[in-house]
C-alpha cells in the first residue's frame, strides 16, 4: 500500500517524461539563387479577368485538361491580373488564346490582330449576354433607370463589356450620358472585379453597380442577394468568344475548334467541363459577329485605341 | 523530537499544499509544455494554411511580388518565424524570405503529401531547433505548389520555462497564502484541542474541576430573558442549560442530557448558543468531568461501604474457628478465611487464584478434584469427615461443601467449610473406650463377687493351715506364699469391686482435711522410713463435702502411694487444699518430686490394668479406681507432669482433684 501511494505520487509527479521528438540535421549553408526558367513549346491560355483567378482556375482549369487531351498541345492556362495586361499581353504574343468578352475582343483585334474562332453559349442557350445594373434593394432613391443620374457608379472595368460598356449603351439608349453621373468608379485590383461591383453595391460604397448578367450567381455563397435589386438590363451582344493571336498556327487553331466542337453537353465528361467553365457549347465564330459590338463602342464614344 | 497535535497538522498541510504544489507544477509545466507546442505546431499550420490560401492567386498569377509580401509579412508575425517559403509544383522554389540565397537542403527537408493538410518536421540547424511546415497549395485538387513554414522551436521552450516560472512562484505563492490562511484557521482549532488535551490530562490526574470550553457569551436566560434563580443554568457562565439537569425551561423535557437533548435542539436558545464542533466538545468535556466527579463521588462512598462489609465479612469469617473457602466453576480459589489459610500454613495471597493441584498433593489432589467435579455437575452437597494429616498428628476434619449457583441450571462454584473435630473423636473414642471398660467392670465386678467367697474360704483354710504347720518347715513357706497371694488376689478383687461401683456407698458430710490426715497416719509412717516427707498445706477452714469418705480416703490412699511409687527414696510429697473455682468446689492438690510420667503415657494412666509397675507391686487399677470414684461423686481429676506451680525443670507429677461440696458452700 505503501509503496502504491510512491508510484502513484510518481505518476503525479512526473507525467510526461518521454523520449523526445527526433529531428533532422539540416546544413542551411548551402545557398542558391532562385531563376524562373520559361518553359518552352507551351500555348498559353487567359481568361480575361473579370473573375479572381481562383474563378477562372476552377472554371476553366477541366476544360484545358480536355484541351491538352484532346490537341495534343502543350495548353497552359495563365492568369493576367487585369483587362489591359491580359489585352497587352495578347499584342506580346504572352497569351495565345484568349477567351474574352466581345468588348475586349474588338479592342485586340483592332491593336493586335487578334482573330475570333469561337464563341461559347452561355448556360440559359443564348449565345448572347447582357448587362445588369443593380443597386441595393433598400435604396428608394433609386427606383428608375433615371433615378441613376447623380448618383455613384461602379462599374467592372472600363473594358468590361456586361459590367460597363453594355449599360453605358444602356443609359445612353435612355439619354443618360457619363456627364450625368455623379461619379464613375472601376473595382479596383486585379482579378474578381465582378464581385468586387457587387459588394461595393451591396456595401452601400455606391449608389449603384453594373454587372454582367449571371454575376450574382457567383455570389450568392457570399452575401444575401435578396438585399440587392436588378434596376434594369441593357440589350444583349454577342458573348464570350475565343480568339488566337496574331500569327498562330492556324493548324493549332484548327486543332482546338475541333476540339470545342466535339464538347457534347449530353456527355456526362464534357458536361462536367462546360458546367465548370459555365457554358454548354463552344461553336464556330468569327470577327464579323462581333460588329454589333464594334457598333455599341462608337455610340458611346469609346476609342478601340484607348 | 515528537511532533505535537499543531505540528501534525502543520506538517500534514504544509506537505500536502507541497505535494500538491509540485503535483500542479509538474502537470502545470508537462501541460504547458506540451500545449505551446501544440500551440506552436497549430499555430504554424495554421499560418501556413492561410498563407496557402493567400498563395493561390499569387501563384496563378505568377506574381512574385506578391508573393514576396506575403512571404514577408508573414516572417514580420512574430519572432518565431524563421522563414518562409514557395515551391512550385516541381518543388522548384519560387520565393522566400532568406536574404542570402535559399538554403538547398531545405528543398527535401519535409515533403507533404495533396491529401494532406500538412506536414511537421523538426529540423536541427545546428544549436537551434525548428519546426518545419509543409503546406500544399492546391486549388481544385490541382496542386499548384508547396509552402514551407519554419518556426523556432527553442523560442517556444524559453517561453515555457518563463512560464514555468512564473508557475513556481504562482505556487509558491499560493502555498504561502494557503498556509497562512490554514494557520489562522488552524490555530483556534488546536488552541481547543490542546485545551482539550490539558483538561484531559488534568482529569486523569484527578482533578475534575477543569475548565475546557471558554466562559459562555450567549447564555440561556439572556436569550429567553429568564429570571429563574434557582435554575441550575442561571447564571452558569460555565455550561450549557441543555448539558445540566433540572433546569426550569418550561419548554425544557425534564431529566439528564440523553432525554433532554431532543427537545433542546428545537428550543431558541440552542439554536442561538451552540458553537461548532470543537466548542461543542469542550463543553461537553466539561459536563463530562463535571457528571464523572459527581459519579465519582458517589462510586467512593459506595466503594467505602462495600469495603467496609468486605470488612466485616472477613472479620466474621476469620473469626470462625471452621476453615471456610469459596472456589468458582474452575476449582480456582476465591476467597478464604483465617482458619483455611492456617490449616495450609500460607498466607491468604498464596491461596487465592490457585486450585487444589496448587494446594494439596498426592492422593488429597485427586480426591478433592473428583469430590468438586462431581458437586459443581450435579449440585449436590457433600458432607463426610476427612481425616488429614497436619502439622503435628493427623487431624479430623468434619467438611461441607455446598454449591453455590448463579442461575437453576449452572453452578458458579462452590463454598467448603471444615471443622476440626480431632477431639471430639478423641471423646468418643474415649466414651467408646469408656463403655468398653464399664461392661469390663460389671464383668469383672461379677467375677470378684463370685470369687470373693471363694477366695475368703482359701484364705480362712490357709490362715488356719498356717497355724497348724511348723513355722520353720518347707510347709509353713509355701502356705504362707499361699495366703500371701490369695491376699493379693482378694486385694484384686476388692478393687475389682470398688472399680465396678459395685461397693455400697456410705454418704456422709465430711471435712476433706480429716480425710487426708487420717490417710497419712497411715502412710506417713513408711514413707518416712524411705525418706518420703510429707508437707500438709490445709485450707484453714474446714472443707465439709457430702460423699462416700471412706472412698474418697481411698483415692488420696491411691494418689499418696503413686507419689511415693514415683519418688522411691528421697523425697516430697506436698499436699494441698483449698476452695475451687466456686464456693461450692473442694480443690485437692497431691504433688510429688518423683520421676513423672511420660508425655506419651499421660493419656493412658486412667485405663485399668495400666501400670508400670511390676506385677507384684501393682495391679493398674488404682487409678482407675480412682478416676471412678471421683467421677461417682461428680468431680474432676487432672495431672500434670512436671507439676504446674513448680519449675519447669523440676520432675514429678501433680494430680489435682476437684471435687464439689454437695453442699451450698464449703
Amino acid at each position: 500500500m505503501k509503496y502504491g501511494w510512491m508510484v502513484l505520487l510518481l505518476f503525479l509527479l512526473f507525467p510526461g517524461c518521454g523520449e523526445d521528438e527526433s529531428a533532422i540535421k539540416v546544413d542551411l549553408s548551402i545557398k542558391e539563387q532562385i531563376v524562373i526558367k520559361e518553359e518552352l513549346g507551351v500555348i498559353t491560355y487567359a481568361y480575361l479577368p473579370q473573375y479572381s483567378h481562383t474563378v477562372s482556375h476552377t472554371r476553366h482549369h477541366s476544360l484545358i485538361q480536355y484541351l491538352r487531351k484532346e490537341t495534343g498541345l502543350n495548353i497552359k492556362q495563365i492568369f493576367p491580373d487585369t483587362f489591359d495586361q491580359h489585352m497587352k499581353m495578347v499584342g506580346q504574343k504572352k497569351i495565345d488564346i484568349s477567351f474574352s468578352n466581345p468588348f475586349v475582343y474588338i479592342k485586340i483585334a483592332h491593336r493586335y490582330g487578334a482573330k475570333a474562332f469561337a464563341r461559347i453559349v452561355e448556360m440559359d442557350g443564348k449565345d448572347s449576354f447582357r448587362g445588369q445594373i443593380i443597386c441595393r434593394a433598400d435604396n428608394s432613391s433609386i427606383q428608375t433607370l433615371s433615378d441613376c443620374r447623380n448618383k455613384r457608379w461602379i462599374a467592372v472595368d472600363s473594358t468590361s463589356a456586361g459590367g460597363y460598356l453594355f449599360p453605358l449603351g444602356h443609359f445612353i439608349d435612355h439619354g443618360i450620358t457619363k456627364m450625368d453621373f455623379k461619379e464613375i468608379a472601376f473595382a479596383p485590383g486585379p482579378g474578381g472585379k465582378q464581385e468586387k461591383v457587387v459588394l461595393s453595391v451591396y456595401t452601400g460604397k455606391y449608389d449603384f453597380g453594373t454587372i454582367r448578367e449571371g454575376s450574382l450567381d457567383v455570389v450568392v455563397d457570399r452575401i444575401d442577394i435578396n438585399k440587392i435589386r436588378i434596376i434594369s438590363i441593357s440589350d444583349s451582344y454577342p458573348g464570350w468568344m475565343y480568339a488566337a493571336r496574331k500569327n498562330l498556327d492556324k493548324k493549332i487553331v484548327e486543332k482546338l475548334k475541333q476540339a470545342f466542337e466535339k464538347l457534347n453537353f449530353n456527355r456526362k465528361d464534357h458536361r462536367e467541363i462546360l458546367e465548370a467553365a459555365d457554358f454548354i457549347k463552344v461553336i464556330s465564330s468569327s470577327d464579323s459577329d462581333f460588329d454589333s459590338v464594334r457598333q455599341l463602342a462608337v455610340k458611346v464614344g469609346i476609342s478601340l485605341d484607348e | 523530537m515528537k511532533l505535537g497535535f499543531r505540528g501534525k497538522i502543520y506538517l500534514g498541510f504544509f506537505s500536502l499544499l507541497l505535494i500538491q504544489g509540485l503535483v500542479i507544477f509538474f502537470w502545470v509545466s508537462h501541460v504547458v509544455k506540451e500545449s505551446m507546442l501544440e500551440e506552436l505546431k497549430n499555430r504554424g499550420i495554421s499560418i501556413g494554411i492561410s498563407l496557402s490560401a493567400r498563395m493561390v492567386e499569387p501563384i496563378l498569377g505568377m506574381d512574385f511580388l506578391r508573393m514576396k509580401v506575403l512571404v514577408d509579412e508573414t516572417v514580420q508575425l512574430g519572432d518565431d518565424i524563421f522563414y518562409t517559403f514557395v515551391l512550385d509544383e516541381e518543388e522548384n522554389p519560387l520565393i522566400h524570405t532568406f536574404k542570402q540565397g535559399f538554403p538547398v537542403a531545405l528543398k527535401t527537408a519535409n515533403t507533404v503529401l495533396n491529401n494532406q493538410k500538412g506536414s511537421i518536421q523538426l529540423l536541427d540547424i545546428g544549436g537551434q531547433l525548428i519546426y518545419d511546415y509543409a503546406i500544399p497549395v492546391i486549388l481544385n485538387d490541382n496542386r499548384l505548389g508547396t509552402l514551407r513554414l519554419g518556426l523556432f522551436r527553442t523560442r517556444a521552450e524559453k517561453a515555457v520555462n518563463k512560464i514555468i516560472i512564473y508557475v513556481v512562484v504562482t505556487i509558491i505563492v499560493a502555498i504561502l497564502i494557503a498556509g497562512f490562511v490554514g494557520t489562522l484557521l488552524l490555530n483556534p482549532v488546536t488552541k481547543s484541542i490542546k485545551k482539550l488535551h490539558e483538561s484531559s490530562e488534568q482529569a486523569l490526574m484527578g482533578n475534575l474541576d477543569v475548565r475546557t470550553a471558554p466562559l459562555l457569551k450567549r447564555t440561556c436566560w439572556e436569550t429567553m430573558q429568564c429570571h429563574q434563580k434557582e435554575c441550575p443554568a442561571y447564571k452558569n457562565y460555565h455550561h450549557r442549560c441543555w448539558y445540566l439537569v433540572g433546569t426550569l425551561c418550561p419548554d425544557c423535557v425534564e431529566g439528564e442530557y440523553a432525554k433532554k437533548i431532543d427537545s433542546c435542539q428545537q428550543c431558541e436558545v440552542y439554536k442561538r448558543c451552540s458553537g461548532d464542533e470543537i466548542q461543542t466538545l469542550a463543553e461537553s468535556f466539561d459536563v463530562m468531568t463535571l457528571s464523572l466527579k459527581d459519579n465519582l463521588s458517589d462510586l467512593k462512598s459506595a466503594e467505602s461501604i462495600l469495603n467496609e462489609q468486605k470488612d466485616l465479612l472477613q472479620m466474621i469469617l476469620d473469626a470462625i474457628p471452621d476453615f471456610i473457602s469459596l472456589q468458582d466453576h474452575e476449582g480456582r480459589y476465591v476467597s478464604v478465611n483465617r482458619a483455611f489459610c492456617e490449616m495450609l500454613d500460607k498466607n491468604k495471597e498464596d491461596i487465592v487464584g490457585r486450585v487444589n493441584d496448587d494446594l494439596f498433593s498426592g492422593n488429597q489432589v485427586e480426591q478433592y478434584n473428583r469430590e468438586d467435579k462431581r458437586i459443581l455437575e450435579t449440585g449436590i452437597p457433600l458432607v463426610k469427615e476427612n481425616r488429614v494429616p497436619g502439622p503435628k498428628s493427623p487431624k479430623w476434619m468434619h467438611v461441607v461443601k455446598i454449591p453455590v449457583s448463579k442461575t437453576k441450571d449452572r453452578v458458579k462454584g462452590l463454598v467448603c467449610s471444615g471443622r476440626d473435630i480431632t477431639r471430639l473423636k478423641a471423646v468418643q473414642e474415649q466414651l467408646t473406650q469408656a463403655q468398653k471398660m464399664e461392661s469390663v467392670g460389671r464383668l469383672a465386678a461379677g467375677v470378684a463377687h463370685e470369687i470373693n467367697t471363694p477366695l475368703g474360704i482359701i484364705l480362712g483354710y490357709a490362715q488356719l493351715l498356717l497355724e497348724d504347720v511348723e513355722k520353720k518347715g518347707q510347709m509353713y513357706n509355701d502356705v504362707a506364699t499361699i495366703v500371701k497371694q490369695t491376699k493379693i488376689c482378694s486385694k484384686i478383687v476388692a478393687d475389682l469391686l470398688n472399680f465396678s461401683y459395685s461397693s455400697e456407698s456410705n454418704i456422709i458430710i465430711f471435712n476433706i482435711n480429716d480425710a487426708i490426715e487420717e490417710v497419712l497416719g497411715v502412710v506417713e509412717h513408711t514413707f518416712n522410713l524411705n525418706h518420703v516427707m510429707v508437707k500438709q498445706e490445709y485450707h484453714k477452714a474446714p472443707l465439709l463435702m457430702k460423699g462416700d469418705k471412706g472412698k474418697i480416703k481411698q483415692v488420696f490412699i491411691n494418689l499418696l502411694n503413686n507419689a511415693f511409687a514415683a519418688i522411691g527414696k528421697n523425697g516430697n510429697i506436698f499436699v494441698t487444699t483449698g476452695i475451687g473455682k466456686t464456693q461450692k468446689e473442694i480443690k485437692v492438690s497431691i504433688s510429688d518430686t518423683g520421676i513423672g510420667i511420660a508425655k506419651e503415657n499421660i493419656s493412658k494412666i486412667f485405663e485399668p490394668f495400666y501400670t508400670t509397675k511390676s506385677p507384684d507391686q501393682g495391679t493398674g487399677l488404682g487409678l482407675s479406681v480412682t478416676f471412678g470414684i471421683i467421677k461417682e461423686h461428680n468431680g474432676t481429676i487432672e495431672v500434670y507432669s512436671p507439676p504446674l506451680s513448680g519449675n519447669k525443670e523440676e520432675q514429678g507429677t501433680q494430680f489435682v482433684v476437684a471435687l464439689p461440696s454437695g453442699l451450698n458452700s464449703v
